[in-house]
């Protein structure tokens, strides 16, 4: 045979040395693109330029300018006021107090609220007056809320969650959060950094206070109770209950950020006290120092749980055996 | 005239119900030519009266409105009028007395309520040679007062004296009711009473009260139309209350309380209901203070009212019927007590208008109309009929 | 920045002038070149943080009083009063003043461990507070934190082992007030100043008092020589509670008051006409109207009410001072003067005065007769400062559809000073001197004014002793638009029109007399040189 004929390539007959580096970025082109012509399709990307990294987009990284433009909000006006509102009217019902209390308040604030349950944002937002409602934007833990594209664009159009690390400082995601309150938006922060592991508050983290300090806008304290029982964490299941929703008086900055995370947690407290006692009661144990803390015994978990009181979630059903 | 005409009472108990006084135009009462009565028996005398009231009982009867109690005691066709003064032949001046008891009757021996003098309760209004009728114009035998001639019994004339005027004198009969209203309660210390009705018989009730019950201390008058107030006033009532203000102006002058469903928790001594209306009944339990007396001196008909105040308050309810002798005033006859009263009190001052007999229809749309007209007691004068 | 009162003489051009009618307004137009409109200053700016400015007031008390920080302490007896329902007018959107200011107290005593407090509505003869009344002025976290406990009264006029006697000032007139306020070691009285009449001496020695105390100075003399309740220099109802208030101070109770000041913004925006000018009308405010109009004429009489004693109104604070009683009404004082005062030159033959739905005595109820003439005569007439509004022997002209209409629960013995008094005379001296006792001393009001919501029995006298200034001082009353029946009764004439009451006015003022139209709502006061 004098024609040669070209060499079949197998895979690893080419030399190592000139063997083109297989990722999935050099095979996805002809992947996802079959064919088509450029320029009136995008040209494909030679093989012998190494592309840069792509820009991931999620997470803190995640940009969520598109759902503060009017056609977002606009979106999420009639969701909020068609859908969440009666929703959770009907599954939370939330009976609401304090509100006197920011009665003469305007203008963008921090809303800071211990946590619970997923339930507590949908069920804050709509029980937020008017003029905050549709102009708040929802600090959202990055690493869990914004790790797919779905979920990222989800929470940022329905709730408009805005990305925040929790797990480590990041000036980044705060500084955004800073100037979103500039420039108008109110802000609503769970201090705790998570939903509660058992029920028991956790130590209030100094981001909302540190966010408040940094623009000068007051910190609204709010006290949620009941939506640990309807949705709790690590439950999918829905068990419609009653919550209470207290709003505190607004905190003024005063220079000193960790003073302020801990006026917000004690405020929190003393609301919580309140529920339960009377306005008096509380406020006078909160004059003494006296008011029961929210992170509950430095005790075992039975203990902890024990302290809660309640019921449990009781009414187990036993599997059903087939026949 | 009235005639037994049974579609006429009940056409002239329909027009009432449209306006009180209507009856008059399709009911049995009509003007007629009869021949003057003939006296029934010795004793009896021809009066041509002056003038003859137009009482409540006779607008009942023209408005077909009055008790079916009224049907055996009443003989057709009477010719009303029992408010009379009029002329003896002889020239003398008297007013009626109407009740036909056992004496007119001629019964003998009469009966017991007649022998004892209170011939208002005679048993035998049905009986002797005259037709059934409990009064002088109810009674086909003896005419009445709306007429130019009718007989009366010699017990049934009281002279009148020459200083009367007609209008004082007609006002005698209404009074003389009146006066054994406010005298048939008994007698008490310091007592507050309560007028309900200012027409003639409150009117003159009010002025009975002031001038026969030195016990009653304050008197509240209930009256609707302010000239009815305003003679209220003048006639000594010390309180004039509206009728939807009654239970209020009771309640400040005893101190009591009022409670939830309008009752009193004390209230008045003595109530004399002249309107005898479901109404006033209840109303007039309402302000009774415990142990109290409501007299009825209205005609109450049938009437629908919750008694059980007058149990639970030992209310004594009773009726006042015509007249009779005051054991509250020292035994004297009602009649001579009402001589007295009306001269005193000048009660012909509440005959408000007169009409002679053919102008009868307005006579009675007016009387029927008298306290929202300004007025109280409507009477025909007889005085210048021609045929007289 | 808001624009300072304002009188309008009234030409060829000016549009009719909106003209309160109980739950309604008409649009009246006035006689051109002699008529004038009085308008009340715009709201004045109000404060940014009034939870930050009482906390300031507290520490920064006026006159000789110390902080009140200083003031309390563990173990002590605390008492704090406020002002009833008929403050302010409309009632303000929540929070009240009352509620900010005592949660504000409350938070200082906490801080100093005082646990003996009570809080007292100090209502003197007005009807009590229901609980829903409560927790809007006070809040509910101070009601559910009090209520329940039995540390939240109302002060109680007629409570014989409830009033302390205090002797007499040197006028020989008798206090006696509240117990508990009276043996507490500190009394803080929380205020609403809405007009210049209130706040001061008159807080405790009104406010906290019982009949025997206030007969002293709600009767008809002292009334007459009030001149008017608005000027306190000219008042002899201020003198009387002056000379109390300083007796009591004398007596060694220790008063802490607290005064706050409102701006004039009575009405919600959507009704944002009510206090424009009418020339500056715009297509929504005029829409507005049209559209308030014609659905109150089509609206039964019981919804229209329900409607107008819904308003909350969107007052502000716009001051609020704490401390020595007469050091803290002066800059209150100071502050309603410079939200309320319009100079006006001249006094004037006729004023016009439309009647709104509301008085002090009917929140939440219904504007009886009695009340439309305390109303007419009581207030709006006494609105001035130097001289009435009117000149002597002049004609008012109310304008008030007057309903024969009575709240049963709220004003029992209104009903009976109508159906009784009235119908026996009018004049007020007479009727203080025939009926007054009686009416004071009835075993039922007594009884429906302390376990009931009823204003005390004598209450109707006083609202009569309002206006006996203005009866003295006028030629006539005319009601425009009034139920005549009940128009009468209070010995006013009724017309059907403006037009006609101005024709009816002729006769006891002369023709072509000048008017003057009181724009009022909102509050004003007109300084008559």
């Amino acid at each position: 045979m004098s024609t040669k004929k070209p060499p079949i390539e197998l895979p690893g007959a080419t030399a190592p040395s000139r063997r083109l580096p297989i990722t999935p970025e050099s095979l996805r082109p002809s992947l996802a693109r079959p064919v088509g012509s450029f320029p009136l399709f995008a040209p494909s990307w030679p093989g012998s330029v190494s592309k840069p990294p792509p820009h991931r987009h999620l997470g803190t990284d995640y940009d969520t300018a598109w759902a503060r433009r009017y056609p977002a909000r606009l979106a999420r006006v009639v969701v909020t006021e068609l859908i969440t509102r009666p929703t959770l009217a009907a599954l939370a019902r939330p009976h609401v107090a304090g509100l006197d209390r920011i009665a003469h308040l305007d203008g963008p604030v921090v809303f800071a609220a211990n946590h619970a349950s997923h339930l507590d944002t949908p069920l804050l937002l709509s029980v937020l007056p008017e003029r905050w409602r549709h102009h708040t934007v929802v600090a959202a833990g990055a690493d869990y809320f914004f790790d797919t594209r779905l979920k990222a664009a989800a929470f940022a159009f329905t709730i408009a969650a805005i990305p925040i690390e929790r797990q480590r400082v990041s000036r980044d995601s705060a500084n955004r959060a800073a100037s979103l309150l500039a420039s108008g938006w109110s802000l609503l922060i769970y201090p705790e950094g998570g939903r509660s592991q058992d029920g028991w508050g956790q130590t209030h983290r100094a981001g909302a206070a540190w966010l408040a300090e940094r623009t000068g806008r007051p910190v609204v304290p709010i006290h949620l109770e009941g939506t640990g029982k309807i949705l709790p964490r690590g439950s999918s299941r829905l068990r419609p209950g009653t919550t209470h929703v207290s709003f505190g008086r607004p905190l003024a900055p005063e220079g000193d950020a960790r003073a302020l995370a801990e006026r917000i947690e004690s405020v929190v407290a003393a609301l919580s006290d309140e529920r339960t006692t009377d306005w008096w009661t509380a406020t006078r144990r909160a004059a003494t120092r006296t008011t029961p803390a929210l992170t509950g015994p430095d005790a075992g978990a039975w203990r902890r749980t024990w302290a809660l009181g309640g019921t449990g979630h009781g009414g187990a059903t036993g599997p059903r055996w087939p026949g | 005239m009235v005639e037994r005409s049974v579609p006429r009472f009940a056409a002239a108990r329909m027009a009432s119900g449209w306006r009180a006084g209507a009856g008059v135009r399709v009911g049995p009462l009509h003007l007629s030519d009869v021949e003057v009565p003939e006296p029934p028996g010795p004793g009896w005398h021809r009066v041509r009266p002056r003038l003859s009231g137009i009482c409540g009982s006779d607008l009942a009867t023209v408005d077909g409105r009055s008790s079916r109690w009224f049907e055996p005691v009443v003989s057709f066709p009477f010719t009303p009028g029992h408010e009379v003064v009029g002329d003896l032949d002889d020239g003398g001046r008297v007013v009626i007395e109407p009740v036909l008891a056992c004496a007119a009757r001629a019964i003998v021996p009469p009966c017991e309520a007649c022998a004892a003098g209170e011939g208002r309760r005679c048993r035998h209004l049905t009986g002797g040679h005259l037709a059934p009728g409990l009064q002088t114009g109810y009674c086909a035998d003896t005419g009445g007062g709306w007429s130019l001639a009718m007989v009366a019994h010699d017990s049934q004339l009281r002279a009148v004296p020459d200083a009367m005027s007609d209008a004082s004198a007609v006002m005698v009969e209404p009074a003389a009711c009146a006066v054994h209203g406010v005298l048939s309660a008994p007698a008490g210390d310091d007592f507050t009473a309560v007028v309900i009705g200012a027409g003639t018989l409150g009117l003159c009730a009010i002025a009975a009260l002031a001038r026969y019950r030195p016990d009653v201390t304050t008197t509240i008058a209930v009256a609707k139309h302010p000239e009815q107030q305003s003679l209220a006033r003048q006639l000594g009532a010390d309180v004039v209350a509206a009728p939807g203000e009654l239970r209020r102006a009771v309640r400040r002058q005893t101190g009591s309380w009022i409670l939830d469903s309008g009752q009193l928790t004390g209230g008045s001594d003595l109530v004399i209901d002249c309107v005898g209306s479901a109404a006033s009944l209840a109303d007039a339990l309402a302000v009774t203070a415990p142990g109290g007396t409501i007299v009825m001196v209205g005609i109450p008909g049938q009437v629908s009212v919750d008694l059980t105040p007058m149990w639970q308050r030992e209310i004594r309810l009773t009726g006042a019927y015509t007249y009779g002798s005051e054991p509250g005033a020292g035994g004297r006859h009602s009649f001579d007590l009402a001589f007295d009263l009306v001269e005193h009190a000048r009660l012909d001052r509440l005959v408000s208008a007169t009409y002679p007999l053919d102008r009868f229809t307005d006579a009675i749309e007016h009387a029927a109309s008298a306290g929202r007209r300004g007025g109280v007691k409507v009477a025909f004068d007889l005085r210048g009929e021609k045929r007289r | 920045m808001p624009r300072p009162g304002f009188v309008l003489d009234v030409d060829r051009s000016t549009p009719a002038i909106l003209t309160w009618h109980g739950e309604g307004f008409r649009l009246e137009r006035l006689p051109a070149d002699r008529s004038r409109v009085i308008y009340a200053p715009e709201p004045i700016e109000a404060l940014a943080d009034p939870d930050d400015a009482i906390r300031h007031a507290l520490a920064h008390p006026e006159g000789d009083s110390a902080p009140l920080a200083e003031l309390l302490a563990p173990g002590m007896r605390l008492t704090i009063a406020f002002d009833d329902v008929s403050l302010p007018l409309p009632p303000m959107e929540r929070p009240d003043n009352r509620q900010r200011v005592i949660e504000a107290v409350l938070d200082v005593a906490a801080a100093a461990g005082v646990d003996d407090v009570v809080l007292i509505c100090a209502l003197a003869l007005h009807r009590r507070m229901t609980e829903v009344e409560l927790r809007h002025a006070i809040g509910d976290r101070v009601y559910d934190a009090f209520a329940p406990h039995g540390l939240l009264l109302q002060h109680d006029a007629e409570d014989p082992d409830g009033l302390v006697d205090l002797g007499s000032t040197e006028n020989g007139e008798e206090v006696e007030i509240n117990k508990r306020a009276a043996t507490s070691d500190l009394l803080v009285y929380v205020n609403i100043n809405l007009v210049a009449m209130d706040g001061g001496h008159k807080s405790v020695a009104t406010g906290l008092a019982s009949y025997r105390s206030l007969r002293h100075h709600h009767n008809v003399a002292t009334m007459r020589h009030s001149r008017s309740f608005m000027d306190q220099t000219r008042s002899e109802l201020h003198s009387s509670n002056w000379r109390m208030g300083r007796h009591i101070a004398a007596s060694g109770i220790k008063v802490f008051q607290i005064e706050t000041t409102l701006n004039n913004d009575a009405f919600p925006r959507q009704m944002a006409f009510l206090q424009k000018r009418e020339w500056e009308w715009k297509a929504r405010d005029r829409a507005t109207y049209i559209g308030v109009t014609k659905a109150l004429g089509a609206a039964p009489p019981r919804l229209a009410r329900q409607i107008f004693q819904g308003i909350k109104a969107p007052h502000r604070m716009t001051g609020v001072w704490a401390g020595e009683v007469e050091a803290v009404h002066a800059r209150a004082t100071e502050s309603v003067y410079r939200q309320q005062i319009v100079d006006v030159e001249g006094q004037t033959d006729v004023a016009v005065f439309g009647l709104p739905h509301l008085c002090p005595y009917n929140v939440n109820s219904i504007m009886n007769p009695i009340l439309v003439m305390c109303m007419g005569l009581g207030y709006l007439f006494n609105l001035y400062r130097g001289k009435p509004i009117v000149r002597p022997g002049g004609v008012a002209i109310l304008s008030h559809p007057t309903p024969w209409e009575f709240h049963p629960v709220h004003h029992p013995s209104y009903i009976d000073f109508f159906e009784e008094v009235l119908t026996t005379t009018t004049d007020p001296v007479e009727i203080e001197k025939t009926f007054e006792e009686r009416f004071a001393t009835d075993e039922w009001y007594r009884h429906l004014y302390r376990t009931s919501h009823a204003y005390h029995g004598v209450h109707p006298f006083y609202m009569w002793y309002w206006g006996a200034h203005a009866l003295e001082h006028l030629g006539g009353v005319i009601v425009v638009g009034g139920e005549p029946r009940s128009v009468r009764r209070l010995g006013f004439k009724p017309a059907s029109t403006l037009t006609d009451a101005l024709e009816m006015a002729t006769d006891v003022v002369g023709t072509d007399p000048t008017i003057t139209h009181l724009h009022c709502p909102p509050i004003m006061i007109a300084d008559v040189h």
